[in-house]
């Protein structure tokens, strides 16, 4: 939201963005409306699907407990964590409401409270849990796919292969309200509720997009930040600048081995978005290369991690190749941070605003 | 715009006296006509093209006085007017503070934080000029406290006490010169995932009063629950001794909280019901807030929204509203406000403008002299 017209070109970390454009951006409301029926709008919808055939896989696992079973939850996680994983750089509109966001996946839990209140529930046997609607006003960390993270792969959780019990019924309790939210945000994207409908039309009259700049900067903004999550929060948050700083049970789900897949899935949004945007086309045709150098370094990044087999994530960090392999990723996304944050951003006359980041 | 001079700000001469030939042999020569024929010194972090950043002191009229580097992004300045100095802070989650003498007796001193806390970018002197105070987080427990720094002993750290809330920002010192302000964001944040906020589905914001001679709580004030992710950040005094406060909105963007509001000892907090167009000029952020108690007015700027308003104290009525790209830093100045902004404009209260094609500023001015 805080890309602004480029007045000069300072060595800034890109961290937000918005615009201040008199004259708009060629094309940046047609861009903006590609991203949203191209991208946005179907990756909620594959989050939907997934979520709904996460929904009936634990059910059919609570209904009949087998290790047949309870592998088929576990693979319906990974597809709904990557479903996700593709969209979750989206952090502003119908995610934003009512704590969806935090309610789908609460992290990081850098001191282990949503975890401690998690196995609280499952010792207490805490009925109140079980009912989707009154899970979905408890704590924001017990009824994501953190918590059926824990639920299914966590200590404990082997005992369903024969037994369903209380944890079961709590594992399909989460997955229906991660189903419910999640069907939620697809109705919102496709039928353009409120925020997802104004990044559409922007105008002097629109609360939130006075015009194609800002609307622009929102997309760019997705990138940027997203490209700072990967990198601050998704990797720096097990990745040390050593082997010695390593943390690896503060990676994001290394209980389900899924901390790679998530960063794959963060990645191929970026990509997806640029290319729903068709960005190429709305460029002078000797400026495209930003474009395609952006692509260029994320298919690298994709080739690398695809590399790396080893999980769960302590043992890919004791696996020098691999963890090389993450330290090269981070780069990559330092300068995706500087060919989208800066160069491309430039290329549509925003730049990043300074004195208008989060929080200061 | 801070901690309000109580005493009439130090006049230009005796400014221009204490800062001596050290100071204005630094300046080039037009810069240093240019300070002999300023009313008033305003200090301001900025970055350069080359992305460097410092501190720049600018004239009323918006010429470059000095420019004193920092090793990193700053933030806000506390000003000390007794002993003619001022306090430059990093911004949040920086490690170091800068106090550097108006006169350029010695060099400038880096003050390094404790283990285990950061600075937030903001902190106040004592009326006296002996303490610093500056707002720090405890990283391990994600809580706010206010660090102590002795100033007469090299800004030795001397001790620390709560906030009471979790991510404090701004502080000031009330006009009895005992109570301080501080303004607990309510949103936590750790070193380790960046500037990222980690709870914005339970953050709860406050606004307290402690006592800085005691370090005891004295009032703590808090936003219904309904309006518990508005994160209150930015304060100043207005002439009845009133806190102006400012916020950011972390909830969804198309909701309109109200962003500004007052409060003091022994009254509820109040929240300023602007007209809709206006507040929705501000996209739910307040950047920076200050008082001119001389003038019976508060500003308050949205770098986001490119605008800043001017209300009037008494009233609470919105006297003017003004477009201006990325607006954020704003000091009392005459009977109305200068204000900057992160495009490098300046725009003093005489009107026209300046902008230093070098320069961007940064979220605060601070009038020092």
């Amino acid at each position: 939201m805080f890309l602004r017209r480029l007045l000069f070109v300072a060595c800034l970390v890109p961290v937000s963005c918005a615009s201040a454009m008199s004259a708009e951006p060629p094309g940046a409301t047609a861009m903006v409306q590609g991203v949203i029926e191209r991208y946005v709008a179907p990756a909620y919808g594959t989050f939907a699907l997934t979520s709904r055939e996460l929904g009936d896989a634990v059910d059919a696992l609570c209904a009949e407990p087998s290790p047949q079973r309870l592998a088929g939850a576990r693979a319906a996680f990974a597809e709904t964590v990557d479903a996700w994983s593709r969209v979750e750089l989206v952090r502003f509109g119908p995610v934003t409401d009512g704590n969806r966001l935090e309610r789908v996946l609460y992290w990081p839990d850098r001191r282990s409270t949503g975890l401690k209140q998690v196995q609280s529930l499952l010792a207490e046997e805490n009925a109140a849990a079980l009912d989707v609607a009154a899970l979905a006003s408890k704590s924001v960390a017990v009824q994501g796919l953190g918590a059926l993270e824990f639920a299914l792969f966590g200590t404990g959780a082997d005992d369903m292969t024969r037994l369903a019990g209380y944890r079961c019924a709590y594992a399909a309790a989460i997955a229906a309200n991660v189903e419910t939210i999640a069907e939620a945000l697809e109705t919102a994207w496709s039928a353009g509720e409120g925020a997802a409908g104004l990044w559409a039309a922007p105008g002097p009259d629109n609360p939130l997009y006075r015009d194609g700049g800002e609307a622009l900067g929102e997309l760019l903004d997705i990138m940027i930040h997203g490209l700072e999550l990967v990198r601050d929060v998704r990797i720096n948050g097990f990745l040390g600048a050593a082997a010695s700083g390593d943390r690896p049970r503060q990676a994001l789900l290394w209980r389900s081995g899924q901390t790679v897949a998530t960063l794959r899935g963060n990645l191929a949004s970026i990509e997806g978005l640029l290319e729903a945007a068709d960005m190429e086309a709305h460029l002078p045709e000797d400026r495209r290369w930003v474009v395609r150098s952006a692509l260029f370094e994320l298919a690298n990044a994709q080739r690398a991690l695809a590399g790396i087999e080893v999980e769960p994530v302590e043992d890919l960090l004791a696996d020098p190749e691999s963890r090389a392999t993450l330290e090269y990723v981070r780069l990559v996304t330092a300068s995706l941070s500087d060919v989208i944050g800066r160069q491309l951003s430039g290329e549509f006359g925003l730049t990043a605003g300074f004195s208008s980041l989060d929080g200061d | 715009m801070r901690h309000r001079p109580r005493a009439p700000l130090v006049d230009r001469r005796a400014f221009l006296k204490a800062a001596g030939s050290v100071f204005l042999a630094g300046l080039a020569p037009g810069a240093a006509r240019a300070m002999l024929a300023t009313d008033a010194v305003f200090a301001t972090a900025y970055a350069d093209r080359q992305g460097r950043y410092g501190i720049a002191l600018l004239s009323e009229t918006g010429r470059l006085l000095h420019a004193l580097p920092l090793p990193d992004r700053g933030h806000d300045i506390a000003f000390d007017r007794t002993f003619g100095r001022s306090a430059a802070f990093a911004r949040r989650p920086g490690t170091f503070a800068l106090v550097f003498d108006h006169a350029g007796r010695g060099e400038p001193l880096a003050i390094a934080a404790a283990p285990g806390r950061h600075f937030f970018g903001h902190g106040v002197f004592s009326p006296d000029g002996r303490l610093l105070y500056a707002t720090e987080n405890d990283v391990d427990a994600a809580a706010g406290r206010i660090g102590v720094y002795d100033a007469t002993d090299g800004f030795a750290r001397i001790g620390e006490f709560p906030t009471h809330g979790m991510d404090p920002h701004e502080l000031l010192l009330m006009s009895d010169g005992r109570t301080i302000a501080v303004a607990n964001g309510g949103i936590e944040t750790h070193p380790d995932y960046g500037r990222a906020k980690l709870n914005l589905a339970t953050m709860k914001p406050s606004l307290a009063f402690l006592d800085r001679e005691t370090g005891a709580l004295v009032e703590r004030h808090e936003l219904s629950p309904d309006l518990h992710k508005l994160s209150i950040r930015h304060m100043d005094l207005d002439a009845r001794g009133r806190v102006w406060f400012g916020c950011q909105y972390e909830g969804p963007a198309l909701d309109r909280p109200p962003l500004v509001g007052t409060v003091r000892p022994g009254e509820a907090m109040a929240l300023l019901d602007m007209p809709p167009d206006i507040l929705s000029g501000l996209r739910n952020y307040i950047g920076s807030v200050a008082a001119n108690p001389a003038a019976g007015t508060v500003a308050v700027s949205s770098p986001q929204g490119n605008r800043m308003a001017v209300i009037d104290a008494t009233t609470g009525t919105v006297l003017a509203v003004r477009s201006l790209t990325e607006v954020c830093g704003l000091a009392a100045d005459r009977d109305g406000f200068l204000a900057t902004t992160g495009e490098g404009r300046i725009v003093p209260v005489s009107g026209g403008e300046a902008t230093l094609p070098d320069h961007v500023w940064d979220n605060h001015i601070l009038r020092i002299g």
